[in-house]
């Protein structure tokens, strides 16, 4: 009996509830009362009065009927207390065009879905159970012994987005997918620059076996030049660096030869920390080069899991892509470029090498400014930015090779000179180049002595200067003038034994020195008549 | 008079071709309004227009018929026609209940059309007992 009734249950769908009276599409809250909603039935005179309006004043069916059946909702203020209204009325449709009449009842009602029973079970899921309904679903097979019926005799190209095929499948970006770990399904999508990381579990023992570590794992299916076709581009190595197991990284001069991952020492050496495809095709949708950077590490017996990064960008032959911040004002969250003036000529200084971008000291989690080695942060047009780093002095230390220390880690190793004034600056374009003013103020106590102690910085400043320049409506953002400011202080000698902790910052400020508008109008055409010289001829 | 030809019926005849060709296209052009507009499932669609198809192909030898057997004073053909009348009847009561969509101008339209055919019956049987007697 149990059964029976389940199954008398499925078949049908609860009938859909089509009387006016009782539609009622503001009633969210079951068994309480929702503000404003005139047609609630669990809303009780009192709760009425507090109403202001109805938010559904009228619920009515198909308008296109010529004649229907309306519940009117309407509040009564001038009542003492608001009353709600109630009227249900025969609705007009005044149009010569309305529907008197119809004998196919679907017209005028949502179709009922299927319920699924054992007889339509299979015929639903294979019609519905798919990610999408086409009636043609486009499988990605990876087994090769499928053969895809071969299409016409015309070449595909590469489209935007379309993964990027290899000989056995296509290429891999392992990336993660739900959870942090790596999955090796996500293929890389054309002209889609990509960068990814992800966690993979190893072990030391099998380190050898695990493939996803060796480098020809990434390297060793050529890719297609266009799809489908048996044209093969092969994947050459790059560059190959080296990262030792406290981080250090160390590029190797020759990357010809190929590292696996083997056992040494109790540490799994070569194992692949992270991917860079560098892919180079031309404006047709093909692929003429492709190259791989590797960055190689060391993985010890503690470790269940390494992070691995991947990055994939596209480049079309022959050309040298710098990334704009803006076109032509600066957008809030593009880096700030920055450059060189070697005789007379500023170079954009995002030529894919980083070095020259304009950054600031990055805070890491040791807090130690001379352990800090080198970790910086691109500065981001309009991002206020502060950091810092915690300075141990003992009475060890000599003041000059600190100062200059110090000064590296709040600069950077190549602190640039000129900033791009717009975020599409040209390196031709001397004008559109502002210089960064360097100002040195020190922190004197007055009651000191003539005797020139030595300074170090203790904090780097930048102040960014930027204007809104161009239309009212349409303002762009323009650098006008950077200014970096060190704050020196002196080192008093401590005794020896001691020792001082100082705190080194550095910040970015960016501040809107734009004039007020000021809106000016067209002029407004003139009419210009003039008769010609000879028009009374032959009477003047 | 000697002349037993209906005169009310001539005129009556000659306005109901002109106002059915009106029928014919207004009732074509709100079957594809409703087609673009509603949902429409092919199926009906196609049994709509054949019924307003068949009916205008009726609608010829009928008037016809009703002409030549007025104007001769000949029953036989007056009597044909007014047989094709009672099967335009039933397929214009088609397109007034039975359509898939009827619209108040359907309404209207099908109404002045039944009520013609059904004045011109009239007058036909009446032309037929003068043409016998």
């Amino acid at each position: 009996p149990g059964d029976t009734r389940d199954a008398a249950r499925v078949r049908s769908a609860p009938a859909p509830v089509t009387d006016v009276a009782r539609l009622c599409v503001c009633d969210l809250l079951v068994a309480q009362c929702d503000v404003n909603c005139c047609c609630d039935p669990d809303c009780s005179a009192e709760d009425f009065s507090l109403f202001t309006t109805c938010s559904v004043p009228v619920v009515i069916g198909d308008r296109q009927l010529c004649s229907q059946k309306a519940a009117v909702y309407s509040l009564d203020v001038e009542a003492n207390p608001p009353e709600r209204i109630f009227k249900l009325i025969d609705q007009v449709n005044p149009s010569i065009f309305c529907i008197h009449a119809t004998n196919y009842k679907q017209a005028l009602y949502l179709k009922t879905p299927e319920i699924p029973t054992p007889e339509n079970f299979d015929q639903l899921l294979e019609k519905y159970g798919g990610a999408s309904f086409r009636t043609e679903p486009d499988s990605w097979d990876l087994d090769t012994d499928v053969q895809n019926p071969p299409e016409a005799n015309e070449t595909s190209r590469y489209e935007y987005g379309a993964p990027v095929q290899t000989e056995d499948a296509f290429l891999r970006l392992p990336s993660p997918v739900v959870s942090s770990w790596c999955s090796d399904a996500n293929p890389a999508g054309f002209l889609v620059n990509q960068a990814t990381k992800c966690i993979r579990s190893v072990s030391v023992e099998k380190c050898d076996s695990i493939q996803a570590l060796s480098m020809l794992f990434y390297i060793n299916s050529s890719i297609l030049a266009v799809p489908k076709s048996s044209q093969m581009v092969n994947i050459t190595v790059q560059s190959i660096v080296v990262q030792s197991v406290n981080g250090m990284r160390t590029l190797l001069s020759s990357s010809d030869v190929l590292r696996l991952p083997m056992v040494l020492d109790e540490l799994c050496i070569n194992a692949v920390l992270g991917v860079k495809y560098h892919i180079t095709h031309i404006d047709m949708g093909e692929i003429i080069e492709a190259a791989a950077a590797f960055v190689l590490g060391a993985i010890s017996k503690e470790e269940l899991s390494i992070e691995q990064s991947f990055e994939i960008s596209f480049t079309q032959e022959n050309t040298q892509p710098v990334a704009l911040s803006g076109n032509p004002g600066y957008v809030v969250g593009l880096p700030v470029r920055a450059g060189f003036q070697p005789q007379g000529y500023p170079f954009p200084a995002a030529f894919l090498n980083k070095h020259s971008q304009l950054t600031i000291l990055h805070s890491t989690s040791t807090q130690d400014c001379l352990a800090a080695q080198g970790a910086r942060a691109p500065v981001l047009f309009g991002y206020n930015m502060i950091s810092g780093c915690k300075l141990r002095i003992t009475a060890a230390m000599k003041c000059q090779p600190l100062a200059q220390t110090l000064l590296d880690v709040l600069k950077g190793q190549s602190f640039p000179e000129y900033v791009a004034s717009f975020g599409n600056s040209q390196a031709q374009d001397v004008l559109d180049w502002v210089p960064i003013t360097q100002l040195h103020i020190s922190e004197q106590m007055i009651s000191y002595t003539l005797q020139s102690s030595c300074q170090i910085p203790v904090s780097l400043g930048i102040e960014v200067k930027w204007t809104k320049y161009g239309s009212l409506v349409n303002p762009q953002a323009r650098i006008v003038n950077v200014t970096a400011t060190i704050t020196t202080t002196t080192l008093k000698q401590l005794p020896s034994g001691r020792e001082r902790i100082i705190p080194i910052t550095s910040s970015v400020v960016f501040t809107d020195i734009s004039a007020p508008a000021e809106p000016s109008y067209k002029a407004w055409p003139t009419i210009n008549i003039k008769l010609p010289f000879d028009f009374f001829y032959p009477f003047v | 008079s000697s002349q037993l030809s209906s005169l009310p019926l001539q005129i009556l005849l000659y306005v109901n071709g002109i106002y059915y060709i009106f029928y014919f296209l207004a009732t074509l052009a709100m079957i594809i309004y409703k087609s673009q507009v509603f949902s429409y499932p092919d199926d009906l669609l196609a049994s709509d227009l054949a019924v307003l198809f068949l009916m205008g192909i009726l609608e010829v030898p009928r008037l016809y018929l009703g002409f030549k057997g007025n104007l001769t004073e000949a029953e036989a053909p007056l009597g044909l026609s007014l047989g094709l009348t009672v099967g335009s009847v039933v397929l214009c009561v088609y397109l007034l209940l039975w359509q898939t969509y009827v619209l108040w101008a359907d309404v209207l339209l099908s109404a002045v059309l039944l009520s013609a055919y059904g004045l011109e019956s009239g007058l036909k049987v009446t032309a037929i007992a003068a043409f016998v007697s």
